[in-house]
Formats: structure tokens, C-alpha cells, sequence
């Protein structure tokens, strides 16, 4: 809210003595955490979370011997865990601040791995991942955490995948329900609750529902994952090619039918979370066919898709600032879009995260020249490889 | 909660009166929406694998027809690049500048990308540099800082850096072709140190004389990184220094820890933490908790006490936030 009321303020919507009485209706301040203080505070909350965990784990010979022991004391531990993260949430005003995010994972694992341990041990991994669902589920709504969150969505995907795949007509179909499935989850979550308690968890939902239906729908997915299910020999998936699967023509049309109806409604409805990844969908379309149809070698592919961008982005990025100069003399809005920044933009982490990635290509380059390796097969990975610097 | 949501909230509170919230729905509604970074990111994405692929290409046609014609090319897309970045240069400053064209940083590391490659190459298929392998990373850095200098780009002073880190890592072991940092080396660890000190004391310096302030922050992200780890790694493994290491480390945690606290940027607060912690209980287990107090079980306590401890002192360091709370 005050955020919003800064926003406006900022573009002159709001007088000065508006944004002061704004500030002081809602004086709850959100955004005063700090990113790299969030990861150490989670980092040392786990470590002593574990060390706690450990203790008498150690001091007790045999705690964790025995599954029956060994999972009233993991839940127990949890619940301990739990009772005290609420206590310390309370009492701090902890929130979203790393303690309380360790807390919250480290109680609901250690619930979670206990209840599975008092489960018989020989049903299918889906019947774990369907009854582990109500207790994610229960922290997710209390807390409202995006980790929490995350796990779930993959708790339920796995319950999902594993299922279908007990069924004799579970295997061929999967694909279809997997995108049945993703599209419900995304409508489910754009109409859920909107209060900025449940903001980014149901936020990550969406994103990865979406990203699963893409993936679901795309031919290079669906006709790996089916060489993996099927049981084809090593040998054959080693030389890179699952063999050919049922439908290949209406696969090859969704792979690239869905991500251009993202990049399509997200341009309509301004959405932009369906304009990345629309955008990622068709590259990842684009490397589909490199793979099966066009076959280039690596370093071709790699410049010409280069050039592509650079291309496509230079080019986009004239025409918009020619459109709002044009605008600009005419008074109209144009057709709703502009290359100015926005404040919506994340300009510190970008610009990091740019930096770190041409710093990892610079270091790249002189080793390679000396090294006296001849590429061709490495795997494509391309632009994303900055995160291990 | 939606935009309608809080106009509707603050109408409500009667903090805005109705016509000025319709007012600022209608803006909302029909503010043009901002694809910068979006297409900065494919624009940058791009750059890289035009690079990669370029590189790959010329070592893939290595003596082959047409590889020639490749090479000339790639030189040329450099120069036009380097000439379009100067072209729109910013006009000269100690202060935060940006290029005139849109382009013009992108167009610089391309030129920069483009010249690594080819420098790479001039020593691969000609040894222009000869066996001294040193060079070859010196003359980008050397190269690269007065660039990013001129043109205001944090992202090829990094690439700068990073040049002159492996440049001490070659020049101290030549034969070595990977530039690997390798601690276990004295002469790595101490040159590492003072390459490092050299840094942060030449941003300090820049930043007193007001020269790119803004740089600083890039210079210690860096160059603190590569001295505590230096640090850490002599702490490792030179039994003989380690209470000069020891020492060093603690003293460069706790000027680490000032700073941000003064900056208030908390980059450095969590780097001068974690190397220090992992310091620290390096030494308790190496000579308490293995030395006399071996098998006492007080591993553990050790991790509780001081987990609990770091974590106080960090959300100690949290922004002060308002203290009227509402209840969640």
C-alpha cells in the first residue's frame, strides 16, 4: 500500500501531504528487509536448527535406528520446531526475513519425513507425495511461504507424474493431463485470495504452471521423457534421439502454438509474466527444431541465434522509441507500450546479475584459446551460465 | 491486492478524494506498459551467445577455407562496434555518465567480448605472445579499466578484473595454461593479497578524489571476495602463518563489517560473516574440538551457540523499521 502510494507519489499523482497521511494509516513496512541479510539470517537459522536436531540424535544411541523411534522423534522435533519459530515470529515481529522462512521449512520437513517414515514402506512414490500434500498445504495457507509453496507445486506434479504412470494409458496420456492439470492449477491460483499475504507464493504458482504447460505441451519434453518411461535401451538415448513418439504433428504445433498464445494474451492483457515466458517458450521452440529438424552445429546455431536477438531486440527497441517520440508530437498513447524504464523494473539485481554473466564469459574466453580443446559437443547452455562464479 | 484495491482503500480512508482516484485509475489504465528490461535482457542474452558462437566457430574452421574471411569479420564487427560506442560516448565526467545511443553500452561489450576472442586466438594460432602467457591477460585488463572508465561500464570493469585476478594467477605459475587460483601456492596466496589490497586501496583512493564513486562498490565486491578467500586459503594451508592469517582475516571482517554498516550495503556484511565464521570454526575444530576437547560432544553446541549468535547479531543489523506494527 504505502509502496503504491510511493509509486504515485513518485509520478506526481499524489500531493506530498496525501503520501504523509497514506504513511500514516498504514505505518506496516514491508520492503525493509534486506536481501543478502535474509540469506545469512537463513543460512545460520538452519545451521542451528540442524546442530539442535543433531544433538541428541547423537547423544541418544538407537534414536534413529528404529523407523517407529525414529519418526515420533522427527515429528516431535518438528512440532518443537514449530512451536518455538511461532513463539520467537511472534516476539521479534519476524517476517519474511529469512529466520522465520528457516523455521518454517525446517519444521514442516521434519513433520513431513517423520509422518512418511510411519507409512508403510512399499506403496508408490505418488501415495507419498499425495498424503505429505494436506500438511504442505496447511503450512502454506498459515504462513504463506514461497518456499513452502514450491515445494508443494513439485509435491503435487510428483503425485501427478507417478500416478499416470500406474495406469496402462496413463503413459500416453500424460502429456495431455499434465497441461489439463497446469491450466486448472493457473486459473485456480489467479482466483485466489489477493492479499499481499498470499502475493508471491500464489505468484510462484502461476509462473510454474504455467512453465509446466509449456513443457508439457513441447515436443523435445514430451519425446524424451517418453524414451525415459518407456524403457528404451541406454544405448539408443545415448546417441541423443528418444525414438519417435505418437502425434508428432500435433506436438510440434503445441510446442510452438502455446508459448506464441502467451507472448500473444500477455501482449494484450500487459501480463508479464505470459510475455517472458512467451518469449522463453519460443526460444526454447526455436531450440527444439535446431535439435530434430535443423540440425546446425552448435557454434552456427549459437551466433545465428545471437544475431537473432541482438536483432529482434534492436530492432524492437527502435521502433518503440521512434513510436513514443512520434507519440509525443501527436498526444496520443499509442498502441500502449514504451522502452522507458518503469519502476517495476528490477534495476540493482539486473545489472548485478549482468555484470557477473560477462565477467563469467570473459574469463572463459582467453582459457579456451589455450586450452587445447576443439569444441562441437558441448551441451546447450549458452547465455545462462553465470550462476557459478 | 490489485491497484483498485488500495485506490478504492484510500478513497475510502478519504485520504484521496473520489475524482483524484478515477483520475489516477484512468492514468493506470492507460499507462504504456514498459518492455525495457525485457528487451535489455534479450538484447544482453544475445551479445553472449553471439559471442560463444563466434568463438566456437573460429576454433571449430581452424585451418580451414573461409576461416580467414571469418577472422576479418569478426575484427570488423569489432571495430564498427568499438566506433559506434565512441561515437555516442558520454560526454566525459567523474560522475555517473551514460552513452548517448541507447546502444552504445551494448555495443562496447561486444567490441570488448569480440576482442577477447580474438586476442585468444591471435596466441592460439600465432603465439603472438610467445610463451609469456602473462601478457595475455594483462593487456585486456589493462586495456578494459581505462574503457570502462571513459565509457561509465560496471560490466567491463568486472571483466576488467577478472582479467587482472587470473593475470596474477598466470603470472606466478606460467606453465600452468588453466588459470586455476590455486591456494596451496604461497606466492598465488600473496600475490592474490595484494593484488586485492591494491584494489580496494585504488577504489578508496578514486572514491576520496570523487573519481566514479560509484565504481567502489564493484571494486570491493570483487576484490574483497578474492582476499578473504586468499586469506582463507592461507589459513588453510601454511600451518607455519596461520596466526598471521588468522589475524589478517579478523581484520579485514571486522573493517568489512564497519563499512557496510556505515554504507549500509550488507554485500559485505554477509561476505566479512560467512568467511569469517568459516574461519573461525576452522581453527575451534582444529585445535579445540579436535585437539584436547576431542570427543567431548560439544560439536554440536558449538554450531548451536554460535548459530544463535550470528543470527541476533544480524537481525541486530536488520534496517530499523517502524515500530507500530500491526498484527499479522
Amino acid at each position: 500500500m504505502v509502496q503504491q502510494a510511493d509509486v504515485w507519489h513518485q509520478q506526481r499523482l499524489l500531493t506530498d501531504a496525501q503520501l504523509d497521511r497514506v504513511r500514516q494509516a498504514f505505518p506496516f513496512d514491508f520492503g525493509q528487509t534486506n536481501g543478502f541479510i535474509e540469506v545469512g539470517l537463513f543460512l545460520f537459522t538452519i545451521v542451528v536448527i540442524m546442530s539442535c536436531y543433531l544433538l541428541p540424535a547423537s547423544l541418544i544411541t538407537g534414536l534413529l535406528d528404529n523407523s517407529g523411534t525414529s519418526a515420533l522423534f522427527n515429528m516431535g522435533f518438528g512440532i518443537v520446531t514449530g512451536l518455538i519459530g511461532r513463539v520467537l515470529i511472534k516476539r521479534r515481529q519476524l517476517y519474511r526475513n529469512g529466520v522465520d522462512n528457516a523455521f518454517v521449512l525446517m519444521q514442516t520437513g521434519f513433520l513431513a519425513f517423520g509422518f512418511n517414515q510411519l507409512l508403510p514402506t512399499n506403496m508408490p512414490l505418488g501415495t507419498y507425495c499425495l498424503l505429505s500434500l494436506p500438511l504442505l498445504l496447511l503450512v502454506l495457507w498459515y504462513y504463506g511461504d514461497t518456499l513452502i509453496a514450491f515445494i508443494a507445486v513439485a509435491t503435487f506434479y510428483t503425485f501427478i507424474f507417478d500416478s499416470m504412470l500406474q495406469f496402462s494409458w496413463g503413459k500416453t496420456s500424460l502429456p495431455f493431463v499434465m497441461m489439463a492439470v497446469s491450466g486448472l492449477l493457473y486459473l485456480l491460483a489467479r482466483r485466489m485470495d489477493r492479499s499481499p499475504y498470499y502475493a508471491d507464493p500464489l505468484n510462484l504458482v502461476e509462473w510454474l504452471a504455467l512453465i509446466v504447460l509449456a513443457a508439457s505441451g513441447n515436443y523435445y519434453v514430451v519425446r524424451e521423457v517418453n524414451g525415459l518411461i518407456f524403457n528404451v535401451s541406454i544405448r539408443q538415448l545415448a546417441r541423443g534421439m528418444a525414438p519417435e513418439i505418437a502425434l508428432p504433428g500435433l506436438f510440434w504445433l503445441l510446442t510452438i502454438l502455446i508459448p506464441a498464445a502467451y507472448l500473444q494474451q500477455g501482449l494484450t492483457r500487459k501480463n508479464r509474466m505470459l510475455i517472458i515466458l512467451g518469449g522463453l517458450g519460443l526460444i526454447a521452440a526455436v531450440m527444439t527444431l535446431q535439435k530434430y529438424v535443423l540440425l546446425l552445429p552448435l557454434n552456427v546455431a549459437l551466433t545465428v541465434g545471437g544475431l537473432a536477438l541482438i536483432g529482434i531486440a534492436v530492432a524492437a527497441i527502435w521502433f518503440l522509441r521512434q513510436q513514443t517520440a512520434t507519440d509525443r508530437g501527436s498526444g496520443n498513447m499509442g498502441n500502449g507500450f514504451t522502452d522507458e524504464p518503469d519502476y517495476e523494473s528490477p534495476n540493482e539485481f539486473f545489472i548485478n546479475m549482468g555484470t557477473a554473466a560477462a565477467m563469467q564469459v570473459a574469463v572463459k574466453a582467453p582459457h579456451e584459446s589455450k586450452d587445447d580443446v576443439r569444441f562441437g559437443n558441448g551441451s546447450f547452455g549458452g547465455g545462462g551460465s553465470e550462476g557459478n562464479y | 491486492m490489485s491497484l483498485t484495491d488500495v485506490l478504492t482503500t484510500l478513497t475510502d480512508q478519504s485520504i484521496l478524494p473520489p475524482e483524484q482516484s478515477s483520475k489516477i485509475a484512468e492514468f493506470e489504465e492507460k499507462k504504456p506498459f514498459s518492455l525495457h528490461w525485457e528487451l535489455r535482457a534479450m538484447l544482453f542474452v544475445g551479445i553472449l551467445l553471439l559471442s560463444s558462437g563466434l568463438g566456437l566457430l573460429v576454433y571449430d574452421n581452424f585451418d580451414q577455407i573461409g576461416h580467414g574471411a571469418l577472422l576479418a569479420a569478426m575484427a570488423a564487427g569489432c571495430g564498427v562496434c568499438f566506433f559506434f560506442a565512441w561515437r555516442y560516448r558520454p560526454t566525459w565526467s567523474m560522475e555517473k555518465t551514460v552513452s548517448r545511443s541507447t546502444f552504445g553500452d551494448y555495443a562496447l561489450l561486444l567490441a570488448c567480448l569480440l576482442f577477447l576472442t580474438l586476442e585468444g586466438y591471435a596466441q592460439y594460432a600465432y603465439h603472438v605472445f610467445g610463451e609469456r602467457y602473462g601478457l595475455v591477460t594483462l593487456l585486456p585488463a589493462a586495456l578494459f579499466i581505462p574503457l570502462a572508465y571513459r565509457f561509465d561500464h560496471r560490466g567491463v570493469l568486472g571483466m576488467a578484473l577478472t582479467a587482472l585476478i587470473s593475470w596474477v594467477g598466470v603470472s606466478v605459475r606460467p606453465l600452468e595454461l588453466y588459470v586455476k587460483t590455486n591456494f596451496f601456492d604461497r606466492s598465488t596466496v600473496f600475490s592474490a593479497i595484494i593484488l586485492a589490497l591494491v584494489l580496494i586501496g585504488g577504489a578508496l583512493l578514486f572514491e576520496q578524489r570523487r573519481l566514479k564513486p560509484h565504481f567502489t562498490e564493484t571494486y570491493l565486491a570483487i576484490a574483497g571476495n578474492l582476499l578473504l578467500v586468499a586469506l582463507l586459503g592461507g589459513l588453510f594451508n601454511f600451518v607455519g602463518l596461520r596466526l598471521w592469517f588468522a589475524l589478517g582475516l579478523l581484520g579485514v571482517c571486522v573493517v568489512f563489517d564497519r563499512y557496510a554498516r556505515r554504507r549500509k550495503s550488507f554485500l559485505f556484511l554477509l561476505m566479512s560473516t560467512v568467511h569469517g565464521y568459516i574461519g573461525v570454526t576452522y581453527l575451534v575444530f582444529h585445535y579445540l574440538l579436535d585437539g584436547f576437547l576431542g570427543g567431548s560432544g560439544l560439536d554440536y553446541w558449538y554450531f548451536i551457540l554460535t548459530g544463535i549468535l550470528l543470527v541476533a547479531y544480524l537481525l541486530r543489523q536488520l534496517p530499523k523499521r517502524n515500530l507500530t506494527h500491526e498484527s499479522l
